[in-house]
């Protein structure tokens, strides 16, 4: 019994000394390999068991690929723990339904597709929106997440519609969907808006208080969060994009839809077809909607 | 032949390998080869990465639109920060402990955090004693940046200058106040005209490093020639075509900025041709 304790308590505080100085990424992976390691032997075998009843082999385990970090979707706490909406996914996805266990790679999002098909990992779940461009690349599972482009504006503002930018300043994020938005927006006005590109969101947020930009095109999500926080901004409110769409629209205006999917390489459609059957009850079963009231208000 | 031998070990401790022939010519392949690799990547960037139609697309507007707010803002902050340098360089010279103590604060803090941290604070900080949407500057960047270069830039001319001054021998001053000139009289007679001769380099140099400096402004979103990399680059995945705009465009400013530098030093030293 001794003999056993010892070398398990001796791990237990390296894991901590380890997270609490800041070597985050060494204790997340060994934490997380350890805990899954556990149960995911049974269920693994329970899961190649109905595999092999349904005519299709899964692996024991997944490699997934991710841009960490990437709040809400992917990140470290400071104990060095993985969390993140698409962490969560993964497990009630990968873990939870068809009993194979989730290992995160970490990785850079401008080389990730290449790097999914050289094979270092057998899926990508980065926030990663669906695009023509990468259709030609890679397969995507069925959507997971919807994410909406929004305007954010002061409270007394006159802005109640997009048609009401015409000729104003906006505020986004370089090299974000918000940004293309805005371009998009600028295109239809005839190159009438002014679009101040900020290296980091927050900054955008400053603009738009500190009454630099009229509005701040951004993500529904990140938007929301600062709505929240900050009694000074709302949204626009209204029908955009996504009630054209026939979805189920959200009460902001939305710009933009964009869909975020799991990817795989385009050889790998038995696998995709599993974890999209996946998707699908999870989103049955109401876990999708407890993950996702964990991760976002709105 | 010890003295055979003597005088080789002379030659070996005076040049151990070269003669000054074997040495120029040393020299010469050095830079014939360093020019050959830079010649050689500079043709494989114009060959195989710029694209020349997209080249010429994003000149008009969007090159030519940065530039030139480019230009404005280093017209402005170069101006204001020659002035205020003068001033603070006055004060770091002052014989009245209160001005040269706050001079030498001044410049301690300009020089010693980061110009970014200074830009942040005016564009970020400021704002923020209004509430909000109440600031009333609506467009505040452009003037941001002009006030940030100017006091940053101010502070190392401030130096320049005083340096300068030092550089003058205290007799002048003394001959001059023994003419009877009084000290203000003295300074700007005497002292002054000679202390800008001597400055004059290190004011051109920090010049040149303001010009440099408005990459930083991308932060305040200040449409400059980086961003409108950044955003040519994040449209397109073309990095070198608007690269090579942002290399033609600064060194557009900065290479005849030395040459007008270089003209002041000859026009203000008393033995050049315009003495």
């Amino acid at each position: 019994m001794s003999m056993s304790d010892g070398p398990n308590i001796d791990r237990r505080a390296y894991l901590t000394a380890v997270g609490v100085g800041g070597v985050a990424a060494l204790a997340g992976c060994t934490g997380s390999g350890d805990e899954t390691s556990g149960s995911g032997s049974d269920t693994g075998e329970a899961g190649t068991e109905a595999a092999a009843e349904s005519g299709t082999t899964l692996p024991d385990s997944v490699d997934i690929g991710s841009d960490i970090p990437y709040r809400p979707f992917e990140f470290k706490t400071t104990d060095g723990e993985l969390k993140g909406f698409d962490v969560s996914i993964a497990q009630a996805v990968f873990e939870d339904q068809l009993g194979i266990t989730p290992a995160f790679t970490d990785t850079s999002f401008d080389t990730i597709i290449s790097s999914l098909n050289n094979g270092n990992f057998r899926v990508v779940m980065s926030a990663m929106t669906i695009n023509e461009t990468r259709d030609q690349q890679v397969d995507f599972s069925d959507p997971y997440f919807t994410a909406y482009q929004t305007m954010l504006v002061l409270k007394g503002s006159d802005i109640t519609g997009r048609a009401d930018l015409e000729g104003r300043t906006v505020g986004v994020q370089k090299g974000t969907t918000g940004a293309d938005a805005a371009e998009q927006l600028k295109s239809e006005f005839g190159g009438d808006l002014t679009i101040k590109r900020y290296d980091q969101i927050p900054a955008a947020f400053d603009a738009l208080i500190n009454n630099q930009v009229v509005a701040v095109i951004n993500d529904n999500t990140v938007n929301g969060e600062f709505a929240d926080q900050n009694d000074a901004v709302r949204f626009v409110e209204g029908e955009g994009a996504a009630a054209d769409a026939g979805k189920n629209a959200p009460p902001y205006l939305t710009l933009t839809i964009e869909e975020y999917g799991i990817a795989f390489r385009e050889d790998d459609d038995e696998f995709r077809q599993r974890v999209n059957e996946a998707l699908a009850a999870i989103r049955e079963d109401g876990t999708y909607d407890e993950i996702y009231g964990q991760y976002f208000s709105g | 032949m010890s003295d055979a031998r003597s005088r080789n070990a002379d030659e070996a401790a005076v040049s151990p390998t070269f003669d000054d022939r074997t040495l120029k010519y040393v020299g010469v392949a050095v830079s014939g080869a360093f020019t050959l690799v830079v010649g050689a990547f500079l043709g494989l960037i114009l060959w195989r990465q710029v694209d020349p139609s997209l080249f010429v697309e994003i000149f008009n507007p969007q090159f030519v639109d940065a530039f030139l707010v480019v230009v404005r803002i280093v017209v402005i902050s170069s101006v204001l920060s020659v002035v205020g340098g003068f001033a603070v360089g006055l004060g770091r010279i002052s014989e009245t402990t209160m001005t040269r103590g706050i001079a030498k604060g001044y410049i301690e803090f300009f020089r010693g955090t980061p110009l970014l941290f200074q830009l942040i604070v005016i564009y970020s900080g400021i704002p923020a004693f209004w509430a909000a949407g109440e600031f009333p500057i609506a467009n505040f960047s452009v003037p941001a940046a002009i006030i940030g270069l100017t006091l940053n830039h101010a502070a190392y001319i401030g130096e320049a200058i005083r340096g300068g001054v030092e550089a003058v021998p205290d007799g002048q001053m003394e001959a001059a106040r023994s003419l009877g000139m009084s000290y203000a009289q003295s300074m700007q007679e005497v002292v002054l005209p000679q202390a800008w001769r001597n400055a004059l380099a290190a004011i051109g140099n920090d010049q040149v490093i303001l010009v440099k400096d408005t990459s930083l402004l991308s932060v305040l979103a200040v449409p400059e020639i980086i961003s409108t990399v950044q955003n040519i680059n994040s449209a397109t995945f073309d990095i070198w075509t608007p690269i090579l705009w942002a290399a033609i465009l600064y060194l557009a400013i900065t290479i005849p900025l030395g040459k007008f530098v270089r003209y002041l030093e000859a026009r203000a030293d008393p033995a050049g041709e315009s003495a």
